[in-house]
């Protein structure tokens, strides 16, 4: 199995067999054709097995691959020229936008500080964005006729324009698709008299993504148009460069639901964001594999903080997640992202004395000991430095080499001495505010839920998540705190887990009053299977690009359900594939009442207010092959050795043991304090605590009192 | 029968006082503001002993403490179910000592940090340790602006927080407030304008125990439940505050359990006493000491409003007389005495009302960071006239939309913060104001479910902001009240209204002209539909000039009403004509095509309209004020705005004189007089009261309310000692206003001899490693960066020799080689004259204006417009003022005819020193150095 992630700057690769074993490969990534950098990264993995690309291709199930070309034609604003048709009065909407987007993303103290707020430049420039004349209300009905003319006339001037792509999004058209419908047999008519048949693709915002909330569906709609279309071409580039060294797999994307589409799908969009994903769906597979009911994912990278939570094993789905200040509207799974990570810059404010940590990073230049990043302001990685618990000589494997004096002359001038302490304990305390932040961002989470930490075990993984997680989890009593070994992998580890899943939501607005007689709640119930079975359609006709059997596919019915006049939804399993009698109604209701208590243990029920299932969702997946959960031999004995050295805990000094993680056995147990290195990441462990690594790669953290 | 075996106790027993160290609540609020008394420290800390000896530990307890409320405001969002909380986020949470003074706070309306801190101070005051008591479980609800809240709308709850090994010792308050969708106010909505007295204000909570062992009374939910329009919305809300406060209790529970009760008790005073020192730190770094006066004008036509109480139809102007004055070691003082009079309307304020609107403006400028406490509170002082509208004092007057004249009024702050940061340096941080809000849509009725319900429209959540130094103003972005602004989504608000938008779109001329533009805002029109028995009223939709500009910037247009009465539009759609889906502006009304009854005007409040299907409905938004005189602005930027939709062709020709800029400066010079011959013509009028009597009413009360005010006024206008004007003034008692004359250059001198500017103690050095170097400066200045490089500025730590810099990059750009001392707003600069040693304001031009210490503005020619042939040289019809009701002063440099500030205010109105820093006192007391020789 490969899972292939082109980052921004490396492109990494990740191969597992099928008893478990995995390689990863690294290359840097090459923007203007992901697919030499993908090569490159493949064969720097196969040479690790002795072999090549052509040898295993072949011999390859799945492949899954998550890249950032999509996004940076977003940020750089380098995609189609597109042209739009939205409802008359609405032309001004891109460059309004929602007050919202001009500080999207933007941290606490910015919020507040209107005068850092801006727009985005638009995808669509005005002239490119024409009205048509007609009203649907929220009802369905329609309140004023289309003016056929108004569309007649925008889709010309959009013709004339040469546009590449014309998208059409209309209020209302989730509910009632018949506007659009017929402003785009007008595109295609004028399209024909001009012989554009089959060129200038049309995107219609109720095909597409047909859900409640105007701004979002059109964002949605444009980026399709502007961002994702193009994308298409640079995904079966890769596709063509692997078949080209012998590959029988298809080539699958991670889309923003959790599962994995094919290059071929309509919904290209939904694979904008896929990064931070990897890591909740590999934590899914997990929890599935050893049994946890309840996980607390916690990723550290160099500028973010990300926590996601499976509870009951199933991660959360927001339906209006942001992007790159803009706001989207398909499912997403849930991840809280903090603007703190193991890069951030540490300053004293000198107005009130206080150290600040981020949100802005140092990034790859790494912290001030890394004179060639040029970097003047200490990072937290400066801080891990002068502690000793991050080796300078082993960066990054040892590409990188580190000044330790400079980082530790540029923490007293910058931070110690400002603060009035010694350079260890300035750096030590300042790293335990920034852990103590993560603490509670995390706990606040699953208090949040009105749970207790005891309920969820918390996993740690990315590059930073080893060096603090004793740190943000000291104290907390969580079931278990886990650290893969592969923790710097893992994201691109969970994308290798995804299922081939195609998932389709659409608006209903279904009310299951407590006032309405049992013959209406069940033409509901009706209304509902209705709209799962156009939906199975729409994911047969995906997987059918992929050579699918109907047949094949199985699917998952789902809603999203509220209490009538709250504005909460929550994603619901149904408990039948059909709603067809009061019986099954009040199941419904039920499995609602119990997955809404599980999620807000704290929330009082409403069940006085009704029901509104306000959408319908179908997922329908193929079996595809899936990593096994590896199992190693158990060992007795401890690890070598690999050098000793000083290293700062919270008392002070103390000469400190130092392993290479990899020969790190199961069934061995190093008591802290402890640094296991490696060469993609650091795992300190405090004097305090101790780790055991268990049967399938996976360090448990514990307390030594424990 | 029963019998009577003894005498019922009467006296109840003495029970044990639940403050600290055996104190009652009452003795410790008493000790604690006599310590800040006699120390200038909270709780006489002169030192942080613990912040001192860990500063680490310290900040882990704020992160900590900081960490629970933000918790507790999650826990609600994922509960609550109300659209102003879940879309708005119209919530906060915060934690207060016993005594009622807040440490730390969640995000949301942080507005009401202090007011709920009154609300505990109250409880403490009058015994409530006693009677009804106070003991863990209990449940208190305040909604009461003269208590401690802003108005009926924001409801609070409370809940005592006792020590977890000594329960009968109080540890602290948690505090929750929502703003709630329906008050149960005589006209519904969230801030209804209807009510004149307070007994028309709605549901009123006087810190209410409303419930034990964290229950609500059944009584309580009953009682809101019949005075309130939405009681779904508000027995949840409720539901929501009370969840969050037990979050909080349950996160400081397990600190004390953790930390140990003395380190906690330690913590949370010092966390106040460090807020306080941090907001003096910021003052001193970022501005200026001195003298900042400013006014703001709110409109009410009620003279026509035949629905109103007969004593409530009149037309009014509320005066908000807006002072600010920096001084010692970081103090800010606003003060808002002379102020106008309170009246039977819906916008008199308390002092509670006013430190929420500080608060705002606060937290969006000077302290934007998420360590904010009543640190700043203690830091900050407020004069208010009792019987003000500023502060209503006793009288039974309704304050359920305070807001507006704390809007006007406040632009003030402003305009104060960005002269002295101009003076500064931070460049980035100059705005020319923030936008008072308008069309604020509400209404109510039968709705297109045909339920009744009532819903506001917070598309007022993204207007058009003020103008800066360096940028344009942020277009349809945000408002004062709420920083973090949207308008949501079409499909989200016709859920709960009877209403289908036509359009929503940019609207042209709403941004004030300058050489930065003021943020452009937008028009929603509005076809009533699916009801046969609605109303709805416009708010905000007069003609005065409320967002003003700054350093020659033109205030931002005025907004209108245009609504029509059974209109065409589906016989139009139905013959497939193209209707219009927008007006554009007052003088276009594209809604002219359309046939019906028209309402074309200008008129702040409508009050309630009934409407129903085939109506429309215009909101019309108002922009920001510009920066900058007009002409400065070059083509290419005219250009963009004329095809970005905001402005049209001929109003860039007028106001921005694309036709030839020096004909417009010709014309200036030509048509402005001296100011001092200006100055003898209107004495006499005013001597002669030949003013409309709203604007007398107006002077009137100010006068006879504060004698200071009126000895100034009389001073300005050299006027006998006792001059009063003619009129009666309802609502004050004294119908004649206190003798006493004080001379401009005299209310100066007394200024600057009482302004005493020293640094405290001890001074910390840090150094700073994201310097703005000057060639980043000069780039800032000159508007080479990218917009995220200047995000990155303004979100950066402050270089603090900015002020050394910024002198540098201006000395080297001006023709001449006197020493600039002191940048005194945008082409002009206090210099050191070589030739005699007198510090003088001069413009870029050369021209010497006055001696430092006077109002320049007298001393320059002057343009008045007065008439609507003058205003609509540069505005559009209906977004402009009536003459006699506002003008707008423009004075110009004498000798390059460069617009150098206007000034929007009614006629007679004394022309305002709005700037008198104290050069000696920041050279020497701050700085550290002598004023440059």
């Amino acid at each position: 199995m490969l899972a292939i992630d082109a980052g921004g700057t490396m492109t990494d690769t990740f191969i597992v067999d099928d008893e478990g074993n995995f390689i990863v490969g690294k290359a840097q990534t090459t923007p203007q054709d992901e697919s030499v950098g993908l090569m490159m990264s493949a064969e720097d993995a196969m040479r690790q097995w002795d072999s090549t690309p052509e040898q295993a291709f072949p011999k390859i199930q799945s492949a899954v691959f998550s890249g950032t070309a999509m996004l940076n034609r977003l940020l750089t604003r380098k995609g189609r020229r597109v042209g739009v048709l939205v409802t008359a009065g609405q032309e001004d909407s891109l460059q309004m936008e929602r007050g919202i987007q001009t500080y999207l993303g933007f941290s606490y103290a910015d919020r507040l500080h209107i005068a850092t707020h801006f727009h985005n430049d638009p995808l669509v420039p005005r002239e490119r964005v024409h009205g048509v004349r007609g009203r649907v209300d929220l009802f369905g009905n329609e309140v004023l006729p289309l003016r056929d003319e108004d569309a007649r006339v925008g889709v010309n001037a959009l013709l004339d324009d040469g546009v590449e792509g014309i998208v059409i999004s209309l209020i209302f058209s989730y509910r009632n698709p018949a506007h659009e419908q017929r402003v785009r047999e007008i595109v295609e008519e004028e399209k024909a008299k001009r012989s554009l048949n089959g060129e200038v693709p049309v995107f219609v915002s109720s095909e597409l993504y047909p859900s409640r909330r105007d701004f979002p569906r059109l964002n949605t709609t444009v980026i399709e148009a502007y961002a994702a279309e193009p994308s298409r071409g640079t995904l079966r580039a890769v596709r063509d460069r692997t078949k080209e060294r012998g590959a029988a797999f298809e080539l699958r994307v991670m889309a923003s639901h959790g599962g994995t589409i094919s290059i071929d799908a309509d919904q290209l969009a939904t694979t904008l964001v896929s990064g931070p994903i990897g890591g909740v769906v590999g934590a899914r597979w997990l929890a599935d594999r050893i049994d946890l009911n309840n996980v607390l994912c916690t990723d550290i990278g160099g500028t973010s903080f990300d926590i996601a939570l499976l509870t009951g094993k199933r991660y959360e789905v927001t339906t209006t997640p942001d992007m790159a200040k803009f706001l989207l509207n398909m499912p997403l799974v849930q991840i809280d992202s903090v603007g703190s990570g193991c890069g951030s810059f540490v300053r004293i404010d000198p107005n009130a004395r206080r150290p600040e940590i981020g949100p802005d990073s140092a990034g790859a230049m790494i912290g001030t000991a890394y004179p060639e990043g040029g970097v003047e302001t200490a990072s937290i990685t400066d801080l891990n430095l002068v502690l000793g618990r991050l080796n300078p000589e082993y960066f990054l494997g040892g590409q990188v080499q580190l000044d330790i004096e400079r980082a530790r002359h540029e923490v007293k001038r910058q931070v110690a001495d400002p603060l009035g302490l010694g350079v260890e304990e300035a750096a030590a305390g300042v790293i335990e505010l920034f852990e103590t932040s993560l603490r509670n961002e995390a706990v606040g989470r699953i208090l949040g839920k009105g749970y207790s930490p005891a309920d969820y075990t918390l996993l740690c993984y990315g590059g930073g998540g080893p060096l603090h997680v004793a740190g943000y989890t000291k104290g907390v009593p969580y079931q278990q705190v886990l650290v893969p070994e592969w923790a710097a992998g893992f994201s691109a580890f969970g994308c290798a887990c995804a299922d081939f899943e195609y998932r389709f939501d659409r608006q209903v607005d279904l009310p299951l009053l407590p006032s309405a007689p049992d013959e209406e709640k069940v033409q509901m119930g009706g209304l509902l299977t209705q709209a799962w079975r156009s939906l199975e359609d729409r994911v047969r006709d995906e997987f059918g690009k992929s050579g699918y059997a109907a047949e094949e596919v199985s699917f998952t019915h789902m809603v999203r359900m509220q209490y009538y006049g709250q504005l909460v939804d929550i994603e619901v399993d149904a408990p039948k594939p059909a709603i067809e009698s009061i019986e099954d109604i009040n199941e419904l209701i039920e499995t609602f009442e119990t997955t809404y208590t599980r999620m807000y243990a704290r929330a009082a029920s409403s069940p006085e207010l009704g029901y509104l299932v306000a959408q319908a969702i179908v997922k329908g997946s193929v079996p595809i092959e899936q990593p096994t959960l590896p199992t190693m031999p158990r060992e007795s004995g401890s690890p070598p050795v690999k050098e000793t050295r000083e290293v700062w805990w919270d008392e002070g000094y103390a000469q400190t043991d130092i392993y290479e993680m990899d020969d790190v056995r199961n069934g061995h147990t190093i008591e802290g304090p402890a640094v296991l290195e490696a060469e993609s990441t650091t795992f300190p462990i405090p004097p305090d605590r101790r780790a055991w690594l268990d049967e399938h790669g996976i360090f448990h953290l514990e307390n030594k009192e424990a | 029968m029963a019998a009577i075996d003894s005498t019922r106790v009467l006296e109840p027993e003495q029970k044990a006082p639940i403050g600290w160290e055996g104190q009652s609540l009452a003795e410790m609020l008493a000790a604690s503001e006599s310590m800040f008394e006699q120390t200038g420290h909270y709780h006489g800390l002169r030192e942080l002993a613990m912040k001192d000896s860990d500063p680490l530990h310290f900040e882990k307890l704020f992160s900590r403490v900081r960490g629970g409320m933000v918790t507790a405001r999650e826990t609600a969002l994922n509960i609550s179910a109300s659209p102003i909380v879940r879309e708005l986020g119209e919530i906060c949470f915060a934690l207060y000592t016993p005594e009622g003074d807040n440490v730390a706070l969640s995000t949301g309306i942080i507005v009401h940090v202090h007011t709920m801190s009154e609300a505990i101070k109250f409880m403490v005051r009058n015994g409530w340790e006693d009677n009804p008591e106070i003991r863990p479980g209990d449940i208190f609800a305040n909604n009461q602006p003269t208590i401690g809240d802003v108005h009926n709308a924001d409801v609070q709850t409370f809940v005592p927080i006792f020590n977890p090994e000594r329960p009968e010792e109080l540890l602290g308050w948690a505090g929750g407030v929502i703003h709630v969708m329906d008050i149960g106010a005589t006209t519904p909505g969230g801030v209804p304008v209807g009510p004149t007295t307070r007994f028309d204000d709605g549901i009123d909570l006087h810190c209410m125990k409303i419930g034990e062992n964290d229950t609500i009374a059944a009584w309580h939910n009953k009682r809101v439940s019949m005075q309130s329009r939405a009681p779904g919305l508000y027995l949840l809300d409720e539901r929501t505050r009370l969840a969050g406060c037990h979050m909080i209790r349950d996160a400081v529970e397990r600190l004390v359990l953790e930390e140990g009760e003395e380190p906690f008790k330690v913590f949370m005073r010092e966390a106040i006493e460090d807020g306080r020192r941090d907001f003096k730190s910021r003052v001193r770094g970022l501005l200026v000491p001195g003298r900042y006066r400013s006014a703001g004008f709110t409109e009410a036509k009620y003279a026509n409003k035949m629905n109103l109480p007969k004593r409530a139809q009149r037309d009014l102007i509320i005066h908000g007389a807006y002072e600010a004055v920096v001084d010692r070691d970081g103090r800010w003082t606003t003060d808002l005495r002379g102020s106008s009079a309170w009246g039977w309307h819906s916008f008199n304020a308390t002092p509670s009302a006013q430190q929420g609107m500080q608060w705002i403006l606060f937290t969006q400028t000077l302290i934007c960071n998420d360590k904010i406490n009543d640190g700043a509170y203690y830091a900050t002082e407020l004069l208010l006239t009792e019987g003000s509208w500023a502060d209503l004092g006793e009288a039974p007057c309704s304050s359920s939309f305070p807001w507006m004249p704390m809007f006007t009024t406040s632009t003030g702050y402003l305009r104060a913060v960005s002269r002295a940061l101009q003076s500064r340096g931070y460049i980035e941080e100059i705005v020319s104001t923030y936008t008072v809000p308008g069309n604020v849509a509400q209404g109510g009725g039968l709705d297109q479910y045909g339920q009744i319900s009532g819903f506001m429209n917070f598309e007022i959540g993204a207007q058009g902001q003020g103008a800066k130094y360096v940028l344009d103003g942020l277009d349809y972005g945000a408002a004062v009240f709420n920083p973090e602004g949207d308008m949501g989504d079409i499909e989200m608000w016709e859920l709960v209204k009877p209403m289908v938008y036509l359009g929503r779109r940019i609207k042209p001329n709403t941004g004030g002209w300058g050489r930065h533009r003021g943020g452009s805002s937008f028009e929603t029109l509005l076809l009533v539909n699916g009801t046969q028995d609605f109303e709805i009223e416009n708010i905000g939709t007069g003609g005065m000039l409320t967002s003003p500009g700054l350093f020659g910037g033109y205030p931002a247009p005025s907004a209108y009403v245009h609504n029509v009465f059974g209109s065409d539009i589906f016989e139009q759609a139905a013959a497939g004509k193209a209707y219009p889906v927008g007006d554009v502006s007052g003088e276009e009304a594209l809604m002219n095509s359309f046939a019906g009854e028209h309402q074309l005007e200008q008129d702040p409040y409508t009050m309630m309209i009934a409407v129903k299907t085939g109506d429309l409905y215009l909101s019309s938004g108002r922009g920001g004020g510009g920066l900058g005189d007009p002409l400065l602005r070059s083509d290419e930027r005219i250009e963009e705005d004329i095809a970005g939709g905001h402005i049209q062709p001929r109003w860039a020709d007028r106001a921005y004189g694309r036709a030839g800029r020096e004909g417009v400066v010709k014309q200036r010079l030509e048509r402005a007089r001296p100011a001092s011959e200006w100055w003898t013509e209107q004495r006499q009028r005013i001597f002669n009261q030949e003013l409309i009597e709203t604007v007398k009413v107006m002077y009137a009360e100010s006068m006879r309310l504060e004698p200071g005010w009126a000895a100034e006024f009389r001073g300005f206008w050299d006027l006998p000692e006792d001059f009063d004007f003619d009129v009666v003034t309802p609502t004050v008692v004294a119908q004649r206003a206190a003798p006493g004359k004080v001379l401009p250059e005299d209310s100066v001198r007394e200024f600057l001899a009482g302004s005493e500017v020293f640094l405290p103690g001890e001074q910390v050095e840090v150094p700073v490693t994201t310097t703005v170097t000057k060639e980043t400066l000069a780039d800032l200045l000159d508007e080479k960066l990218s917009r995220r490089a200047v995000k990155e500025i303004q979100s950066g730590i402050k270089d603090p020799d900015r002020f050394g810099k910024w002198l540098e990059l201006l000395q080297a750009r001006v023709d001449y080689d006197d020493v600039i001392v002191l940048p005194y707003g945008e082409g002009m600069n206090i210099v050191r004259r070589r030739s005699d040693g007198e510090l003088v304001i001069r413009t870029d031009a050369g021209a010497d204006l006055c001696r430092w210490d006077q109002n320049w503005k007298m001393q320059v020619p002057m343009l008045v417009r007065d008439s609507d042939d003058l205003y609509e040289e540069i505005y559009p019809k209906l977004g402009h003022p009536d003459g006699d009701w506002q003008e707008l002063r423009e004075f110009y440099c004498p000798v390059s005819g460069r617009l150098l500030e206007t000034e929007a205010v009614p006629p007679g109105y004394p022309v305002l020193h709005e700037y008198l820093p104290d050069i000696v006192g920041f050279y020497k007391g701050w700085l550290g150095t002598d004023v440059p020789a």
